[in-house]
């Protein structure tokens, strides 16, 4: 008997023993492991990031067969009138405060202008591609993947917009899905632009050079050309070192890169041989000097614009105060008024090619 | 030797240029759209209107530009006359200045050098005045200019004559008084076989590597040749893909010389009736 009740005393207190236990697993967790609470925050693309090109093979389509899926691609896209722009009229005026959308552009070359006063300016082309607005996302709805800490006033939508128009079987259908409500042909290239909740724009709106006004400033953001591990004298434009005169094995390199004593160590950011080129970067107030219509082209100024010849590059309106336009932009964007218009439109200051030769007077 | 034929042939391609253009006085009645005329005048106007085609760097290449370009270009074309002319030639730029009295500048001197494609040509100029060389660089497509005279037209051995620069003053002197030397109707341009006398060195450049054709003897130690026969590059002309990518294809020189041949035929035109009303025999100067 007193043996029985041993054993299950034994049972009663080993059960007990392991609840405590578990109550201690439980209760102790929390506490162990609080400095993974915030755990770093997952990589979320945008949802428009998708696999955008379909692998390529030989379907063993025939000729008519090709030919067929052409008509489609014509009906689909072509052969229907989008008219979506008529409600794009807004009774609201721009001010200082509204954002307007940007656009996507190719820098297509550089070439010089000439000033009134017969000074030589060098300007950048860069031709505004056909832009279409794919989507909206309200500034409830986007989610950004860096979220601004405190609170945010004057929010701003997000407008997803597409360029370069190209033959959608080189997509995946997933890609191609992102273009369904739009109903613009698939675009090469896709870009989010922070739009002012009034400066929003109906999905398959065009964009045109025309969005933006000769004689305003604009900033211009674009993918740097890759240079690969460069060292300083080219990276930081350093001077080297002396090539004559005793000097071995040390013309082109950096020299010192820290004191001693108590600074002795090298500081962060420290100027050194690395990596050169291929980020992002912006340049900010050009000024507009001339539009081209018939090509949708801007002749913006300056030659040290981001990116190679053919490059893709990316318009805002410039948020340099001193360069805000005086005037009212076209608001949310450009609508056509249906008259005419020249095919060049010149700033004020500049001479036209068309124009006379320069002649200065005593006046000026 | 290696030069003559095809400077000859040049020459003879221009004697056709030639004939044609005075053959037919109304740029209307000409049929523009040829084909086969193009492609023959491509020929000579590449030699006339260098700066008609683009950079053959692909990387800096785009169809919209060079056609923008090309449209700017006729524009101020309209506006000034600007001749046929090759390095060697001497020229009279008018142009406005600010600073100088009556608020023109004409400058005459040779013309030692001719670069830059589309909107970016430009031209060289030199003399010599009152003992100090002078250049000055103008841009070919600049609304200051008000005018450009070719004097004398012709050509030299070389295609830069940057080594007037270390040459006797007497090369790079011209007259600012000179007056335009008249070619005969129909005449090829020219070709000034003058062998420069260089001064001894120090030089600005090593001209002994090259491979120049209007100086005389360098009067150099053998060991200046000897490094510059190190040093040359005989095998690039045979080097067909270099060629190629320095050059714009001929398909494409048709395209762009088709696009701008009724305004450069009607340019062309003018420019030889000029030629032919004001024939006065030249007078010797200095």
């Amino acid at each position: 008997m007193a043996l029985a009740l041993t054993t299950t005393f034994t049972k009663s207190t080993v059960k007990f023993l392991e609840e405590r236990l578990l109550l201690l697993t439980i209760s102790c967790g929390p506490v162990r492991n609080k400095s993974k609470q915030n755990p770093k925050p997952r990589l979320r693309n945008p949802t428009w990031f998708t696999q955008k090109h379909r692998v390529s093979s030989d379907d063993n389509v025939t000729l008519e067969n090709k030919e067929f899926l052409k008509e489609v691609v014509q009906d689909r896209y072509f052969n229907v009138d989008n008219e979506i722009s008529k409600d794009l009229a807004s009774n609201v005026i721009w001010r200082p405060g509204l954002q307007r959308t940007g656009v996507m552009a190719r820098k297509i070359g550089i070439y010089p202008m000439w000033l009134k006063t017969g000074k030589k300016i060098s300007t950048t082309l860069l031709q505004v591609l056909d832009n279409h607005v794919i989507k909206y996302y309200p500034p409830e709805d986007y989610d950004p993947q860096v979220k601004r800490v405190g609170r945010i006033y004057n929010r701003k939508g997000c407008l997803l917009l597409g360029a370069e128009g190209a033959d959608p079987s080189t997509f995946t259908r997933e890609y191609c899905g992102l273009f369904k409500d739009s109903g613009v042909i698939p675009k090469r290239h896709l870009a989010r632009f922070f739009v002012s909740p009034d400066a929003v724009l109906p999905a398959g709106t065009l964009i045109s050079a025309l969005h933006f006004q000769a004689g305003n400033y604009v900033d211009v953001r674009g993918l740097t050309i890759d240079r690969g591990f460069q060292g300083v004298m080219k990276r930081h434009g350093f001077k080297g070192m002396p090539a004559s005169h005793g000097v071995t094995k040390t013309h082109r390199r950096g020299g010192n890169i820290g004191g001693g004593g108590e600074k002795g160590r090298v500081w962060p950011g420290t100027k050194m041989p690395g990596h050169m080129g291929n980020r992002y970067r912006i340049l900010r107030g050009l000024k507009i000097w001339r539009i081209n219509t018939k090509y949708n082209v801007l002749f913006v100024s300056g030659q040290n614009i981001p990116g190679a010849t053919n490059s893709i590059v990316y318009i805002y309106d410039t948020k340099l105060p001193a360069r805000k336009p005086a005037e009212p932009l076209p608001f949310p964007t450009y609508i056509g008024t249906g008259e005419e218009l020249s095919e060049n439109i010149f700033d004020k200051e500049i001479h036209e090619f068309s124009e006379p030769t320069i002649v200065y007077s005593d006046k000026n | 030797m290696l030069s003559t034929t095809p400077r000859l042939a040049l020459s003879r391609q221009l004697k056709n240029f030639r004939r044609f253009a005075t053959a037919t006085t109304t740029p209307a009645e000409q049929p523009v759209k040829d084909k086969s005329d193009t492609r023959k005048n491509v020929l000579e106007y590449r030699q006339i209107y260098p700066e008609f085609l683009p950079d053959p760097k692909i990387e800096f290449r785009n169809p919209i530009r060079e056609k923008l370009e090309r449209s700017d270009m006729i524009a101020r074309r309209a506006n000034v006359d600007i001749p046929e002319f090759y390095v060697g030639s001497v020229l009279a730029v008018t142009s406005a200045d600010r600073h100088s009295p009556g608020k023109l500048h004409r400058f005459v001197g040779i013309c030692i050098k001719r670069e830059g494609c589309g909107l970016r040509a430009n031209f060289l100029l030199r003399n010599v005045i009152d003992h100090q060389g002078v250049e000055i660089l103008y841009d070919m497509y600049d609304p200051t200019i008000k005018g450009i005279e070719v004097l004398r037209l012709e050509k030299r051995l070389d295609n830069e004559l940057l080594y007037l620069r270390d040459a006797l003053p007497e090369y790079s002197t011209f007259d600012s008084n000179m007056e335009i030397e008249i070619l005969p109707e129909g005449a090829p341009v020219p070709v000034n076989e003058i062998k420069v006398k260089l001064k001894p060195r120090p030089w600005l450049d090593r001209w002994e590597r090259k491979n120049l054709k209007g100086v005389q003897d360098l009067e150099l130690p053998q060991r200046f040749y000897d490094r510059a026969k190190e040093l040359e590059t005989p095998w690039e002309k045979y080097d067909l893909m270099k060629q190629y990518m320095r050059t714009v294809p001929e398909e494409e020189q048709v395209e762009i010389f088709s696009e701008v041949q009724t305004h450069l035929h009607r340019s062309g035109a003018a420019q030889k009736l000029k030629r032919k009303r004001t024939f006065v025999k030249p007078t010797k100067l200095a």
